[in-house]
């Protein structure tokens, strides 16, 4: 088993709450692991803390063998890890094209050649904007390639999220909340597109989700906390059938 | 919809037809000294047209495209004036030289300003940028170096070891517009220019998809003050004379943030509307003088209410309105009939 992100007793304090009380997790590459725990559990603490907004006073985080605890948010990028938001943050005043492009920016190379059209950043520039239709084209989003991005549906807005990931050509992608406020429809087509990312271009995938539908279904394993801990761990039958959460989250009602 | 005509709707003449137009209004400018009529004078007033124009430039490219308010800009208008002078006082430099050195000196402090305001932000980066202002000001009003209010007479301007008047003079002019015209137009469709407008609209997104605020920020504060100090290179050589009375009057950098929000930054002519109106409504308003800073004020207002963006991006809507017409168009003839429609309106429901 090759780990590929790794934190270690990670904790966060904000003022005298515990956000984080000794978080232990390992995304093995390749694969979908899903973190998974009720509101206030920790969970997006826990993603700024992987993607390196959020500092924390103990623990460390590893990515692809190394520790990272000192990189600012704009390298984890380069290490190739993308990410997505709970409330998604996009460039609203700008194309779906833009938006993609701006993941990309980890490619444009030299920006100072870049900025002077350089031959070499023209060569750069045109591959750039062919990949960003590629993954348009796969995201089910070309015919959106021209429009604002705030003018899009929520759904639709989500995907744009995830292309702008897909352009950074990254290693593995951190998904928050990936189909929060997503109809059926949307859900399922979010569900296959996530199977797909993961599958065709074997970037692994770590997504924190509510809807259980999907956690279930997509993931390979899956992680429990519960008021910042650690709760349980194991595939998605094991979770489903675990006592403890049950308790805390599940409920007793729960079947999958 | 395949790739192909994708790439073809996103191609639109309307690009090519403004890059046209740009450069048609500079062969016009080249024109200008050359109709009949047209006396020194007319050459000197033009020259500091392209001059106001300029300075919106810098102060456009800040504003418009990374988000960033500037009541300093005067400020850099001075350093640059003051490096050419000096330089062309005490070494008798070329006119080419003196530009590049305004530009260069401007740059390096804006740079270093940049890095000291990197935490400001909206009134804040106001306030910190007017302090910058005041401060260039007391600089040159009380190092010697700068002889304050006396100012530094300059020798007639000569390019190349060629000696210009009123006529040469404004043609250099335009040439070093054209220049800074088409850097900007490089900076913001490099990858560069998506990074400064990644940080404008959302910050913490732009950072996480590997934008670094640090260099960006800074890079835009460089740009745009050596722009503007390429401008201040010129309005110290236009006249041959600089002084502390002009150049510590804080007008200036009210003056340029006028022209760069009337005008805007859209399709690269916002500076050119901007920076020509804050010229001709004193010009125009002679013996009224007092009122020339309430017709700016009043306009100013009125573009904040209706046409946030500036004046440009009112007369780029309806090209862009075209342009989503005509993708729509391309995706409804191969089959994608009222896909748009129907979206547009769930947007519009929500």
């Amino acid at each position: 088993m090759t780990s590929h992100l790794r934190c270690e007793n990670v904790t966060v304090r904000f003022g005298g709450v515990v956000a984080c009380d000794k978080v232990n997790l390992d995304v093995e590459e390749g694969k979908i692991v899903g973190l998974i725990g009720p509101n206030g559990a920790g969970k997006t603490t826990l993603f700024n803390v992987l993607s390196r907004f959020q500092p924390y006073e103990a623990g460390h985080v590893y990515f692809r063998g190394g520790p990272v605890d000192n990189k600012r948010p704009h390298d984890m990028i380069r290490l190739g890890m993308a990410r997505t938001y709970q409330n998604i943050k996009l460039f609203g005043e700008q194309t779906t094209l833009a938006n993609i492009l701006i993941g990309a920016h980890r490619l444009i190379g030299n920006p100072i050649a870049n900025m002077f059209w350089l031959p070499k950043a023209r060569q750069t520039e045109r591959t750039l904007h062919n990949r960003a239709i590629e993954i348009a084209e796969m995201l089910h989003l070309e015919n959106d390639l021209d429009t604002l991005v705030r003018n899009l549906p929520y759904g639709y807005q989500k995907r744009v999220e995830l292309a702008r990931a897909l352009a950074s050509n990254p290693e593995i992608i951190l998904l928050d909340e990936p189909v929060a406020g997503c109809n059926e429809e949307e859900t399922n087509e979010l569900k296959e597109i996530v199977r797909r990312v993961n599958r065709d271009l074997g970037i692994t995938i770590f997504l924190v989700e509510h809807d259980m539908s999907m956690v279930m279904t997509v993931c390979d394993y899956i992680y429990v906390i519960n008021f910042g801990a650690n709760l349980a761990d194991g595939s998605p039958t094991e979770v489903q059938k675990n006592p403890d959460v049950i308790g805390a989250y599940l409920g007793e009602d729960y079947h999958a | 919809m395949g790739r192909k005509e994708i790439v073809a709707a996103l191609k639109t003449k309307f690009e090519r037809q403004n890059q046209v137009a740009v450069v048609l209004l500079f062969v016009a400018a080249a024109l200008f000294p050359f109709m009949p009529g047209v006396e020194g004078w007319m050459a000197s007033q033009a020259s500091l047209i392209v001059i106001y124009i300029m300075a919106a430039q810098g102060v456009s490219l800040l504003v418009g495209y990374t988000g960033l308010v500037t009541v300093g800009h005067g400020g850099f208008l001075a350093i640059g004036a003051y490096t050419s002078a000096l330089l062309t006082k005490y070494f008798g430099i070329d006119l080419s030289l003196g530009l590049i050195a305004g530009g260069l000196m401007s740059g390096l402090i804006g740079y270093g300003l940049g890095l000291i305001f990197l935490r400001l932000s909206g009134a804040f980066m106001a306030i910190g940028t007017l302090g910058f202002a005041f401060f260039i000001g007391a600089i040159i009003n009380n190092v010697p170096l700068f002889e304050g209010r006396t100012g530094i007479n300059l020798p007639a301007s000569r390019i190349f070891g060629v000696k210009i008047g009123d006529f040469g003079f404004y043609l250099v002019a335009v040439a070093a517009l054209a220049l800074t015209t088409l850097l900007i137009y490089c900076v913001v469709r490099s990858g560069v220019g998506r990074a400064f407008m990644a940080l404008r609209d959302a910050e913490k997104a732009a950072e996480s998809s590997g934008v670094n605020r640090v260099f960006y920020r800074t890079l835009a504060f460089s740009i745009s003050a050596a722009i503007t100090g390429v401008a201040g290179a010129l309005n110290g050589h236009v006249v041959n004379y600089v002084s502390s009375e002009v150049y510590a009057d804080i007008w200036y950098s009210v003056d340029f943030l006028v022209a760069g929000v009337v005008g805007g930054s859209a399709l690269l002519m916002g500076p050119f509307i901007g920076g020509a109106f804050i010229v001709m409504v004193p010009f125009f308003l002679e013996k009224l003088a007092d009122f020339a800073y309430i017709l700016k004020g009043i306009v100013l207002i009125a573009v904040l209410l209706l046409a946030p963006a500036g004046v440009a991006d009112l007369l780029a809507r309806p090209f862009r309105a075209m342009r989503r017409r005509r993708l729509a168009a391309a995706g409804d003839s191969l089959g994608l009939v009222g896909a748009a429609a129907a979206r547009a309106q769930t947007a519009e429901g929500r």
